[in-house]
């Protein structure tokens, strides 16, 4: 045959091949069988040599010309069939189908708490401290003013190791230490940790959290703890919130305050849907944490001098906030480890 | 402390309502923790006349009476045999209800028509007495409620007295607390007490050995008394606040003890030996019974009330059987006495004796009061049981209490508080809680220093160097908790109201010596535990208790652990030694809960004996880890497989790089440490130990309902910390010329350690090999030898590598692995 002819029906050909294809994988067959180095359009270039010298680049322009026109074929099949594919694909697709998930972490809603509580005192310029679980007699009760055989001592039943040994029954030993390891004014600590007391039953765990905060400076007022665990309970429950004191007692400040918080769920008002509120049990308010001027006792047993400093004290139980921010009825939920009560805190 | 409204206003003026009060109360630091109404079920009863009484027709103990209960006039039929015409009755109405709930309704008994029901005392819960109908006193008014009429304690008010304010236990000491707080005047009883008779002093001496324990020690004799039952009246208020009423002598003991403080004790006066009576420390050995019936081993610093021969009581805290008041005493020593605090505290512990008379003196008794206490108590006693006080007080008074006295500087206060105190205000507030106030000298006339206290005075400005006014206290009897100028502050605090007090914000000062100090325990801690949760880790926590039963099992050998001397139970009388026992206890509570797959982690405190702490105890930090069951919670497509022994290690691995560290050094450890793990696994990084990770034997797992394998992992968070903090991260700068990969299979005998083929490689590579990496682990089916499968990246610092070079690297490590290892290509 004539190769100029053979030349011009390679372009019907591959169109009738591309007419019927309808997988890329045939296409590229079909692609080798034209285009290839052994494909149609190479075999009739390489009879080149048999055209007379002065055809041959006018066979060569029309060579050219076809390649093209065969490249532009398989290129639009590639994108029909790219197409269809992807519609294909698209028509299968189920976006509702589900992810592969990885593991779902969670904290404890304790430390959840305690870590925001932390932050926000450590954005006031606190500085985080700790200490041991198991005390002294002397770092947990005697330098916090309770003296032997005191009834203060009552307040909280102690669990003991040794004899002067217990297992710490509040964060306030911390106060001690941190004050002992600076020697001197001015000291800003948070501290929390866990604490222990001889106690289990429907609101007590023998085991909990508490936070303890120590401000000492040369001159630090009752005033300025209002106004720090002010800015602390806004900062966790919201702008509106109130803090009210009152008078109390413990050890280790003098004066002694209580701090309750407007109630969280009546605003204050002391009733919800029309009934008294059951969080404050309508009080309109939240007994949230203990506070006070640290006592010049404390400071004489640490080596400071109650005459040229004075600082304030507070100490909050972590549990209790926990189940007021997340609205947890059963404290004895936290020390079950339910994975579906501890995996709503991821 | 239980407060009725009404015997408060015996002592104090106060108008206003139970709630007004309970406020008033809380906000000045005496808490109401509620409102009692312990004789609301008697509200719907009323006082009944009985008209008519006669006996039933068709009964012969039954009567049927006409009861006229103001305006109307009911048909009741009456079971009791003292009912009579004429009498003023407790009646409660058809469709009532007693006060045990107890529904009455319209009934024919025999025929007769009983419109309601006539009520005995134990039927009005108001004592056991059942015997026959309550018949109320001739003056009551007909159809007036019954409360009223019987004019009943019938608001209480429950308040929280907080341990300093022993002075606060006591009607007496809430009237004066109320007193101060509202300006009212205090109006306690008279007491008029009549003497007749010889003198006391001829009947009993007294005796104190040691006036440290026993500062005042005094009693009356009351001859001729007949210790029958007391009035309803003084019943029925001991009743509302939650005391039985016994027998009269008994009755005003509790009723002074809860009047005005002060502990009474009544001695049958008849059973006493030798004329004299002796306050003193218990012979060595010594057994007392006392009134409830104990027998109390005692010690010489118990201190005991005695007659010539014998204890007769426990000072302070309880009375002997030996000398208890009976329904025969006609001869009464009442003791009015005060203790030291520390040694009724002592000796109640001890013997875990809460009586309301060691509550107080532990708390602190009123010695100047103790005089008018006797006396009311003696006037009281000889009034309801007919009986003589003889003249004289038997008193020995070794130390007469002696006001201390306080320097208070107005300037301090107003710094402590941050608010600026008038003069006047101070001053009074101090002489309405009691105190004596002198204004000495002027302070700026050489007087107390004022320290620097007077350059910060923060509200006159900085110009007015002023001390401010100084005063001398001297605080009241009832006050012992008023001993420091800060005791004074608070007082003052109190009653200005510490509500009142504004928020201010200080500026927190930091020191330079605490800046750029390494990352606290907490904050390395707080990331390790971040670092969890992002892994898909859920935490726990645990009790740091445990059993020594449960322990036993993971320490047979059971040394070096810390026991809990008091445990509240035997669940938990032990310091965990390690995390595991409340890892696999939280595993066991979700297994219950049908969980399929859990990984749970802890971070806390393990603790072990050190004899060379000071707390006798070493804590360390750890992190627990636990896998069980399903590798993801999730279903398809995820694959459904169980977590193994490369999930845990993976895990550890990841932890190691988070915090920057080098892959650990996983050795099998020896298996009598871990007798509870199989495989057991020590981690060793950079040659310090950190931790162990294994699977838990199936039979320790079986006590925790596991029937899948459990992998547990504890890791010391201390170790940890100190390795990373010695890591200084650095920027290596990254490769300019291209790797070229290889890949080796060899093939070893099962368990043959892979880490020593990796070790091996690293060491033969050279400088060319820049990494090694298992990228397979084949075992074929007859599960003879593993084929391994390492990737060996090649690459040179400073060129191109040639093809050729790395093959001819690669021939070399071969040939030197399979000459020195067990293992062939």
């Amino acid at each position: 045959m004539d190769l100029t002819a053979a030349l011009e029906n390679l372009v019907p050909a591959l169109e009738t091949g591309l007419a019927e294809v309808s997988s890329l994988a045939r296409l590229e067959d079909i692609q080798v069988a034209f285009l290839g180095r052994k494909g149609a359009l190479a075999r009739l270039m390489s009879r080149l040599p048999e055209l007379p010298a002065a055809e041959r680049p006018a066979f060569g322009r029309a060579a050219n010309a076809v390649k093209e026109r065969l490249a532009a074929l398989l290129e639009d099949a590639r994108l029909r069939l790219g197409r269809e594919q992807e519609a294909a694909d698209l028509a299968r697709f189920d976006p509702s189908l589900p992810g592969r998930l990885p593991w779902q972490g969670s904290l404890h809603p304790i430390t959840l708490v305690m870590e925001e509580i932390s932050d926000v005192f450590q954005a006031m310029g606190f500085e985080i401290a700790s200490g041991p679980e198991v005390e002294t007699d002397f770092h947990n009760f005697e330098a916090l003013n309770f003296p032997p055989d005191h009834p203060a001592r009552d307040m909280q039943d102690t669990l003991f190791v040794a004899e002067g040994v217990v297992l710490r029954t509040h964060t306030s030993p911390i106060q001690v230490r941190a004050m002992l390891e600076r020697k001197g004014p001015p000291v800003a600590i948070i501290a929390p940790g866990k604490v222990y007391r001889r106690d289990s039953d429907l609101t007590h765990t023998p085991m909990f959290h508490q936070i303890e905060g120590l401000l000492v400076d040369s001159r630090v007022t009752l005033a300025e703890l209002r106004g720090v665990l002010t800015m602390f309970v806004r900062q966790l429950f919201g702008r509106d919130i109130a803090v009210r004191f009152r008078p109390s007692f413990f050890p280790f400040t003098e004066p002694s305050v209580e701090a309750d918080i407007s109630c969280i769920l009546c605003a204050g008002t002391g009733r919800a849907q029309n009934s008294p509120c059951r969080v404050c049990k309508g009080t309109g308010w939240l007994e949230i944490l203990g506070a006070g001027m640290v006592h010049p006792n404390v400071f004489s047993a640490v080596g400071f001098n109650p005459e040229t400093c004075s600082g304030f004290a507070f100490g909050l139980g972590v549990e209790r906030v926990a189940m007021l921010k997340y609205g947890i009825g059963d404290l004895r939920m936290f020390f079950e480890n339910d994975l579906r009560f501890l995996a709503q805190f991821s | 402390m239980l407060l009725s409204l009404k015997w408060l206003r015996e002592f104090v003026p106060f108008e206003g309502t139970a709630e007004e009060l309970g406020a008033k109360l809380t906000m000045s630091g005496l808490e109401m923790e509620g409102l009692e109404r312990p004789f609301a079920g008697l509200k719907s009863l009323v006082v009944g006349l009985v008209a008519t009484c006669a006996r039933h027709p068709e009964s012969d103990h039954l009567s049927v009476c006409r009861v006229d209960v103001g305006g109307e006039i009911l048909n009741i039929v009456c079971g009791a045999p003292n009912v009579a015409a004429g009498q003023k009755v407790a009646v409660v109405r058809a469709g009532g209800v007693l006060p045990d709930g107890t529904p009455i309704r319209a009934a024919r008994l025999r025929g007769a028509p009983s419109q309601g029901m006539i009520c005995s005392e134990a039927e009005l819960g108001l004592s056991a007495e059942h015997e026959g109908i309550l018949v109320l006193d001739p003056s009551s008014r007909v159809g007036a409620s019954l409360p009223d009429a019987l004019d009943l304690d019938d608001e209480v008010l429950n308040i929280a007295v907080t341990p300093n304010r022993g002075d606060c236990l006591s009607v007496l000491g809430l009237a004066r607390e109320v007193s101060a707080l509202y300006g009212l005047p205090l109006t306690p009883p008279e007491t008029r007490l009549t003497e007749e008779g010889d003198p006391a002093a001829m009947a009993l001496a007294l005796e104190v050995a040691d006036g440290n324990l026993c500062p005042l020690y005094q009693g009356r004799i009351i001859e001729n008394a007949v210790n029958g039952g007391s009035p309803a009246r003084l019943r029925y208020r001991l009743r509302a606040v939650g005391l039985r009423a016994v027998s009269c002598l008994v009755d005003v003991t509790n009723y002074i003890l809860m009047e005005l403080g002060q502990p009474l004790h009544a001695f049958d006066l008849d059973r006493l030996e030798g004329g004299r009576v002796s306050v003193r420390g218990a012979d060595p050995g010594e057994i007392l019974v006392t009134l409830d019936g104990q027998e109390r081993s005692l010690l010489p610093s118990d201190i005991t009330i005695r007659d010539s021969f014998r204890a007769l009581g426990l000072g302070g805290v309880m009375g002997g059987r030996n000398s208890e008041i009976t329904g025969e005493s006609r001869r009464v020593f009442l003791e009015c006495a005060i203790f030291q605090p520390s040694a009724i505290r002592r000796t109640a512990r001890r013997l875990a004796m809460n009586s309301d008379a060691a509550y107080r003196f532990e708390r602190g008794v009123d010695q100047t009061g103790a005089g008018y206490a006797l006396d009311r108590a003696a006037a009281m006693i000889a009034e309801l049981s007919g009986g003589r006080v003889r003249p004289g007080v038997l008193r020995v008074e070794h130390r007469p209490w002696k006001a201390p006295c306080i320097t208070l500087r107005k300037r301090k206060a107003e710094v402590l508080l941050g608010i600026p105190l008038e003069d006047a205000f101070c001053a009074e507030t101090l002489a309405r809680l009691g105190c004596g106030v002198e204004t000495p000298a002027p302070a700026n006339s050489g007087g107390e220093p004022v320290g620097i206290w007077k350059d910060v005075f923060p509200f006159d400005g900085p110009e007015v160097v002023e001390e401010g006014s100084v005063w001398k206290v001297f605080p009241p009897g009832y006050r012992p908790d008023l001993v420091r100028e800060a005791d004074l502050t608070e007082e003052l605090a109190r009653v200005y109201g510490v509500d009142r007090i504004e928020p201010a914000v200080p500026a927190i000062v930091r020191s330079l010596p605490r800046a750029g100090l390494p990352e606290s325990g907490y904050r390395f801690r707080s990331r390790v535990k971040h670092w969890a949760k992002g892994l898909g880790l859920n935490e726990t926590i645990n009790y740091s208790f445990t059993s020594h039963k449960e322990l036993d099992v993971f320490d047979p050998a059971g040394g070096g652990r810390i026991g809990i001397l008091n445990p509240l139970s035997d669940e938990h009388n032990v310091l965990r030694t390690l995390l595991a026992p409340g890892l696999l206890a939280a595993l066991r509570a979700n297994l219950a809960q049908g969980a399929a797959g859990l990984r749970l982690f802890e971070v806390a405190a393990v603790f072990s004996a050190d004899p060379s702490s000071p707390t006798t105890a070493r804590e360390e930090q750890r992190l627990g880890l636990l896998l069980h069951g399903s590798r993801f919670d999730s279903g398809w497509p995820q694959v459904q497989q169980d977590a193994d022994f490369q999930d845990l290690a993976g895990i550890l691995e990841h932890l190691l790089r988070a915090f920057s560290l080098p892959p650990a050094d996983l050795r099998p450890a020896d298996p009598s440490v871990y007798p509870w793990l199989s495989p057991a696994v020590d981690i060793f990084v950079q040659n310090s130990p950190l931790g162990f990770l294994g699977r838990v034997r199936p039979g320790t797992a079986a006590a925790y309902h596991a029937r899948k394998p459990v992998w547990l992992a504890e890791c010391n968070l201390d170790s940890l910390q100190a390795l990373h903090r010695a890591v200084r991260p650095a920027f290596r700068p990254l490769p300019v010329f291209p790797p070229i990969r290889r890949d080796v299979t060899l093939i070893c005998p099962p368990g043959f350690s892979g880490s020593r083929i990796l070790e091996a490689i690293r060491d033969l590579g050279g400088f060319l090999l820049a990494e090694v990496r298992l990228i397979d682990c084949f075992e074929p089916q007859d599960r003879g030898d593993r084929h391994l499968t390492y990737r060996l990246t090649f690459r040179h610092p400073s060129r191109t590598l040639k093809d050729a070079e790395a093959d001819q690297q690669r021939d070399a490590i071969v040939a030197a692995l399979t000459g020195a290892l067990p293992v062939r290509l």
